[in-house]
């Protein structure tokens, strides 16, 4: 079976870690972009269509949170998975409760990520699914209406 | 303590002392004197100086030299004022010239013995200054450490997680058609093998660490000790029923149910509860006890295991201490039990009879108040 990639946008200020993951996850299939900060990352999915995003909590200018804040206004279906290298999850809790998919923290086991990846994925999938369907629907409704 | 080789004199000073409340003792030389020493503490000696034998400034340096707390008043014979000031700078507290008054005496030797009181309260405030500083030194140095530790963790995960991901990276490569028969694959492997392993206990250290400074985010709220403890257990798993470790509960209801921190109370009991299984061979015996106090709880996890050294006793609670061998220990578990129960205003003692086997004990007030 041919994997369908997906579309994943990294956004860490740690350039060697952003390379190295994401040459990790292009060996694996996937399609990755990268962004050095939160409004880089904004600017790059002003661009091009993401499936998800990997989302670094801690950075400099605008940070994890915030940037999160602004992907889930400007681009709602975007999945967003948290990277924290803190111990503490209060930030990645409070990241959930704002709309992310779900948190990892650093250094992140890959198969957690392929996992969580993979979910986020299939739930924007099936979002977008939905939205297809109730489009079609309206649609119909509308020219049984004419 | 009289010392002198007249009796009578001696006799009649003791029986003037006793009227005033006083018991001396008495001897006929400097070696009676010392003897006597031995085996009974006095405060005082008043000493004569010319004596047969062992003189009054001989005597009075085998005093100074053995019994540093003891002081001593010389008296001298005949108006030598010179016997006086060598004893004083040999640590006489004073002298007195023969013939004496009586009331001289008595009053010298309340002064002598105000001075040892003096002396006293003073060690008793150094030892007590020297007690709390070191106590505040430990607690500073613990918290600080605390603090750097959790900071040096949070900055080495970010190049762990490049080291985990070049690694990675460099794993899937290898699995590449275009690289089956490449030379020396195998040697490859392992050495990114031995990586992986590096990266997993590193990051067990920072992680653990990380857990140490969780301080402001403390939930509260009614805990069931009796469900917690049975939940720990569960999470030891496998390991603990492979190697048949048996687990036994004493609890009294009322010690149940407190109102703390279920996370960080979860934590401690998993950190007890490893550390307990890995103390003990196959078959062992792990005891979980719950015990209640007026205000508080007493939690008590006792082994079956092979027991801590005494020498390891005080050791234990002290941050990358460690018996297990590298990799397997971080040395920090009772170091975050230990930081976790002070925050939650608890005690946490260890109790251990080498062969025997180990409890640790935990006090957890019932009503911790928030805020703290």
């Amino acid at each position: 079976m041919v994997k369908i990639p997906t579309k994943i946008l990294l956004v860490d200020d740690e350039k060697d870690l952003i390379e190295m993951l994401s040459l990790r996850l292009q060996e694996t299939g996937e399609k990755v972009k990268s962004a050095y900060s939160g409004q880089e990352c904004l600017e790059t999915l002003d661009k091009n269509n993401i499936d998800v995003v990997i989302l670094d909590i801690k950075m400099p200018g605008m940070d994890g949170i915030e940037t999160l804040k602004e992907i889930k206004k400007r681009f709602p279906l975007v999945e967003v998975i948290m990277l924290t290298g803190h111990g503490s999850t209060e930030t990645a809790v409070e990241g959930m409760k704002l709309g992310a998919f779900d948190y990892l923290l650093k250094p992140a086991d890959f198969s957690d990520l392929s996992q969580k990846l993979e979910s986020a994925r299939k739930r924007k999938d099936e979002q977008e699914d939905r939205i297809r369907m109730a489009e079609a629907k309206s649609l119909l409704r509308k020219t049984g209406g004419s | 303590m009289l010392v002198d080789d007249e009796e009578d004199f001696r006799r009649t000073i003791a029986k003037r002392l006793k009227k005033r409340g006083l018991a001396p003792e008495e001897a006929g030389s400097g070696n009676e004197c010392l003897a006597l020493l031995e085996n009974k503490a006095v405060d005082i000696v008043v000493l004569d100086v010319k004596m047969p034998g062992m003189d009054g400034i001989e005597t009075l340096r085998h005093i100074k030299e053995k019994f540093t707390e003891t002081e001593v008043i010389l008296l001298t014979g005949h108006a030598v004022t010179s016997d006086g000031i060598s004893g004083i700078k040999a640590g006489a507290f004073d002298y007195l010239s023969k013939p004496i008054e009586f009331e001289h005496l008595l009053s010298k030797i309340k002064q002598a013995y105000n001075k040892i009181i003096r002396e006293e309260e003073k060690r008793k405030d150094a030892e007590f200054r020297a007690g709390m500083e070191q106590q505040m030194i430990a607690t500073e140095r613990l918290a600080s450490l605390g603090t750097l530790s959790a900071g040096v963790a949070h900055e080495i995960n970010n190049p762990l997680a490049i080291i985990n991901e070049s690694v990675g990276w460099m794993r899937l490569i290898l699995k590449k058609d275009e690289l089956a028969e490449m030379p020396r694959k195998e040697d490859f492997e392992k050495a990114l093998g031995k990586i992986e392993k590096g990266v997993d206990r590193a990051r067990r250290i920072t992680h653990q660490l990380l857990e140490t400074v969780r301080k402001n985010n403390s939930v509260f709220t009614q805990v069931d000790l009796k469900e917690l403890s049975q939940e720990a257990v569960e999470l030891l798993g496998q390991e603990t029923k492979n190697r048949d470790i048996h687990f036994f509960y004493e609890m009294e209801e009322s010690a149940c149910t407190i109102w703390s921190d279920p996370y960080q109370v979860r934590q401690v009991l998993i950190n007890l509860l490893t550390n307990a299984a890995h103390a003990i061979d196959t078959g062992g015996k792990i005891t979980i006890i719950l015990k209640a106090g007026v205000d508080d709880i007493i939690l008590t996890i006792r082994d079956t295991g092979n027991g801590i050294p005494k020498e390891n006793l005080d050791k234990i609670f002290e941050p990358f201490f460690s018996t297990k061998s590298p990799g397997k220990g971080t040395g920090l578990g009772l170091f975050v039990t230990r930081s976790i129960i002070d925050k939650l205003g608890g005690k946490v003692t260890v109790k251990s009879r080498l062969g025997h086997g180990t409890s640790f004990n935990i006090t957890l007030p019932k009503y911790y108040e928030i805020n703290k």
